[in-house]
């Protein structure tokens, strides 16, 4: 058999049965570590059937199962399935595989959890696991938005995983907040494109605008507003202050949702619709400014943070918004491509984050120092995903990145081209700025470490952590060269001054880091002073997250002034209402007098009012 | 004469006695005022009957004279239980339907 | 006849001035004595309009039973002296609105209506005529009456029977 759907099918559903195993199974879930094994067993199955579905898919060709949800006569309503082409199964397998690693994974780093804890985390990622594959396999818009939903709720609860912190409640209630503003528009996007095109079917909208029958009347609107459900979910300007917040759930976490699979998930979104985009140049065009923004003023970003974590959060920002910025170019085959290897490089960086964090027991960069003794495979790893990430040749990052560049050029986007450059230098600047703060010198000061062993006593990963490790340094290494010696054909020319200019910045870059980090030949805090005003704005996060805790604020002193209407206009009106009857009932009480004669008297007035009425000469 | 004085007449004696029934405080006193109505009433009757010449009047007043007769025994016995139960037959005070 | 407006303008005066003592007398004794006095002008204006029986009837029945009766039941509640009806309570001047209005609108309405001036020529006589109707025409009610009767009498027994 080379269908891949079914194998497709099976890869979303394993996970799907290990949430239900774990949810229903209590016991199972509250021993901890078996309920891992159950769920790291179904996910290796996934990953299993996702290579196998993806090596049936060569690309043009799609697989499609559908199940009506909503019957109806003429045609369901609402339908669910599996769609699996070259591209859905590509990103099946980086999900399956990224998934199934961080599993793995997470058994050593959260080994010290309480075993009812644990069996909650691994509920949550086969939970999440499922929806984002539900996302990937959508055939439809319909189920996309359901999975896309699921998937943010998944982020809710991994990042709030501890949340007795307050810190961690409060960030996963922020990513949950600023995602659903963008879901927002999300929603309204595929309702008016259904009004559009009568239709959620992708493959039926797909031939709609092949055979020129959409209406383009509106349809900047609607992909606008399919744009912003992007912006939310893949952290771009200004949507993207949630993403370093979330590092307040485990460092796996981070690696899978908020590295390789959830914020991809907006990427992924552009890619599957670029035809419907390619209808409407003037959002692509936005697109590809507010990527290439989005990319330079992250980098600006990490370059000042102390947090390890916060780093290579600042950094999925950035190369979040290289994919964003190509696919506005017009060429979403190298988003995608970036994606792709974006999605490993930094899963190995966050893991590879992970170990440190594990063995030091702080995030804080400037109290580790000189862990290249202590710690060596975990450099080797680290410099893999940094060199990766750097886009130095023969490293996975390298091809990828410079097909953006290429791209963004080739496709008009000259300022845009520009940012990606400066983004490029900065990218290898700050990241090799870390490794040698991190791993060479001293430690500036002491941290207040949790749970680790301190700099002085810290040591190589264990086991369990250290082995994803090597799978995906292995894989950044293999893609690297892979794509050095046969590497796909663009769709595009690029000029041939592309490749030096964007490995002459990263080594560049890296010399500038070299030089203030290592060599101390530039004094760090006059290259700060150089650049104070962007460094202050910087250390502020440009002010976002104050505009928008103002808007939260106002919205809830909007939400005070509609409750005390509610409660004393509103309320008072009726309230006032129902007083006056009570009172107006009491004053009436008096006629019941009780007395007999009173009643005559009325008995003789109405007969009187009756007579004089009735005689009342005309 | 005519007709109109003695309906003249009998409107004067209505009006007193519900003049009686309601300005009364004592029960016995409104059962008074109702005499005056119902005499009244009667000679209302009487009145017409002679005038038109039918006699369904004249027999119409014996009824109602008899049923006053009852009415007023009965009436007068309401009147004393309440008084052995109550201790009073001042009407201001038999207020027990007050709403 | 001129004597019949004489008499009957006599007989109005004593009636009405007797009305108005019955329910502006304070002492309730007194009160009964001019209702009495008021049911035997009743029976005055009957005579004057020929119904002798009635007139008898009134006598008997009204000024003497029902006169009793009333006695009776103000010797049995000792409250020959009650009522302050000087006292301006809410029901004097109520009452004598409702009253007067009444009147007003009953004289007013009375003035425009067509009624006969003179009466009929009386046909045979008038006894007979009423005994033969309760007994051929509205003998039902006749019967009726003497069960309510028979009721009312079981009735007053029940009521004041002594308290056991």
């Amino acid at each position: 058999m080379n269908d891949p759907a079914p194998l497709a099918l099976a890869a979303l559903l394993l996970p799907a049965a290990s949430f239900l195993i774990l949810s229903v199974a209590v016991p199972l879930r509250r021993s901890g570590r078996p309920g891992a094994g159950v769920s790291i067993l179904f996910s290796a199955g996934a990953l299993a059937s996702a290579v196998s579905s993806w090596a049936l898919s060569p690309p043009g060709a799609w697989s499609l199962r559908l199940w009506d949800w909503l019957p109806a006569e003429g045609g369901a309503l609402a339908s669910v399935g599996v769609l699996a082409d070259a591209q859905s199964t590509a990103m099946l397998v980086l999900v399956a595989g990224v998934s199934f690693l961080v599993q793995v994974y997470s058994l050593g780093y959260l080994a010290d959890e309480p075993p009812a804890s644990l069996g909650r985390y691994y509920a949550y990622q086969s939970l999440f696991a499922f929806s984002m594959m539900g996302l990937v396999l959508a055939p439809n818009f319909l189920q996309l938005f359901i999975c896309w939903e699921l998937v943010g709720l998944c982020s809710y609860l991994l990042i709030g995983y501890w949340y007795q912190r307050p810190e961690a409640a409060r960030a996963a209630v922020k990513a949950f907040w600023i995602t659903k503003a963008g879901d927002v528009g999300l929603l309204i996007g595929i309702v008016l494109l259904w009004r559009q095109a009568g239709t959620f079917d992708y493959i039926r909208l797909l031939q709609l605008a092949d055979s020129h029958l959409l209406p383009l009347g509106g349809l900047g609107v609607i992909t606008f507003c399919l744009y912003l459900g992007a912006v939310g979910k893949s952290a771009q300007f200004p949507l993207h202050v949630w993403l370093p917040d979330a590092m307040e759930g485990p460092t796996p976490v981070s690696a899978l949702i908020h590295a390789a699979t959830m914020v991809t998930a907006g990427v992924y979104l552009l890619t599957r619709t670029a035809w419907l985009f390619a209808l409407t140049p003037h959002v692509l065009a936005l697109i590809g400014w507010v990527g290439a923004f989005t990319a330079l003023l992250a980098a600006t970003l990490a370059c000042v943070q102390s947090d390890i974590k916060r780093v290579l959060a600042y950094s999925t920002v950035s190369q979040l918004g290289y994919m964003m910025a190509a696919i506005g170019a017009g060429y979403e085959s190298a988003g995608f491509l970036h994606l792709l290897t974006h999605g490993v490089f930094k899963a190995l960086l966050f893991l590879g984050a992970g170990a440190i964090i594990h063995a030091v027991g702080t995030n804080d960069i400037f109290a580790m120092g000189g862990l290249a003794r202590r710690m060596p495979q975990t450099l080797v790893v680290f410099l893999v995903g940094t060199l990766s990430l750097a886009g130095i040749p023969l490293f996975a990052g390298f091809f990828s990145k410079e097909q953006v560049l290429g791209a963004v050029w080739f496709g008009g986007l000259t300022v845009p081209f520009l940012m990606l450059a400066l983004a490029a230098f900065l990218t290898a600047f700050y990241m090799f700025r870390v490794i040698f703060i991190v791993f060479f010198g001293a430690p500036a000061h002491e941290a207040a470490v949790h749970g680790g062993a301190g700099t002085g006593h810290a040591h190589d990963a264990p086991l369990l952590m250290a082995i994803p490790l090597w799978i995906l340094a292995a894989l950044s290494m293999v893609i690297g060269t892979g794509f050095a010696l046969s590497h796909p054909r663009a769709e595009f020319e690029a000029p041939g001054w592309i490749t030096p200019l964007a490995v002459g910045a990263a080594l560049a870059g890296i010399l500038l880091a070299w030089l203030t980090y290592h060599r101390r030949a530039i004094d760090a805090e006059a290259l700060a002073a150089a650049f104070a005003p962007i460094r202050a704005a910087a250390l502020r996060r440009f002010w976002l997250d104050d505009l928008f805790e103002g808007i939260y604020r106002a919205i809830l002193g909007l939400a005070r002034i509609i409750g005390w209407i509610d409660r004393y206009l509103v309320d008072g009106v009726v309230n006032l209402l129902s007083a006056w009857t009570l009172q107006f009932g009491d004053r009436l009480r008096g006629i019941q007098s009780g007395l007999p004669q009173d009643y005559v008297y009325a008995i003789a007035l109405g007969a009187l009012l009756l007579i004089v009425w009735n005689q009342w000469p005309r | 004469m005519g007709l109109h004085p003695y309906l003249a007449l009998a409107a004067a004696l209505f009006s007193i006695g519900l003049f009686g029934v309601i300005s009364r405080r004592n029960t016995i006193g409104i059962l008074l005022g109702i005499e005056l109505m119902l005499n009244a009433v009667n000679i209302n009757l009487v009145a017409f009957a002679r005038f038109t010449g039918a006699v369904a009047g004249m027999v119409f007043t014996v009824f109602t004279i008899s049923i006053t007769v009852a009415e007023v025994a009965l009436g007068l016995a309401i009147v004393i239980l309440i008084f052995r139960v109550r201790h009073t037959v001042i009407a201001d005070h038999l207020d027990l339907l007050r709403g | 006849m001129s004597l019949e407006p004489i008499a009957f303008a006599g007989l109005a005066v004593v009636l009405l001035a007797s009305a108005l003592a019955v329910v502006l007398t304070k002492n309730l004794f007194h009160s009964v004595l001019y209702l009495a006095l008021t049911l035997v002008g009743t029976a005055g204006i009957f005579l004057t309009l020929d119904a002798e029986f009635l007139a008898a009837v009134q006598v008997l029945l009204y000024a003497g039973g029902v006169v009793t009766i009333v006695v009776f039941a103000i010797v049995v509640t000792e409250r020959l002296v009650g009522d302050r009806i000087t006292q301006t309570s809410r029901h004097l001047v109520s009452g004598g609105v409702a009253a007067l209005a009444l009147l007003a609108v009953l004289l007013v309405f009375l003035r425009s209506v067509p009624l006969p001036a003179t009466r009929p020529a009386m046909t045979g006589d008038l006894t007979r005529a009423i005994g033969v109707a309760v007994l051929t025409r509205w003998v039902l009610p006749f019967e009726l009456l003497g069960v309510l009767f028979v009721t009312g009498l079981l009735g007053a027994i029940y009521f004041a029977r002594p308290d056991e």
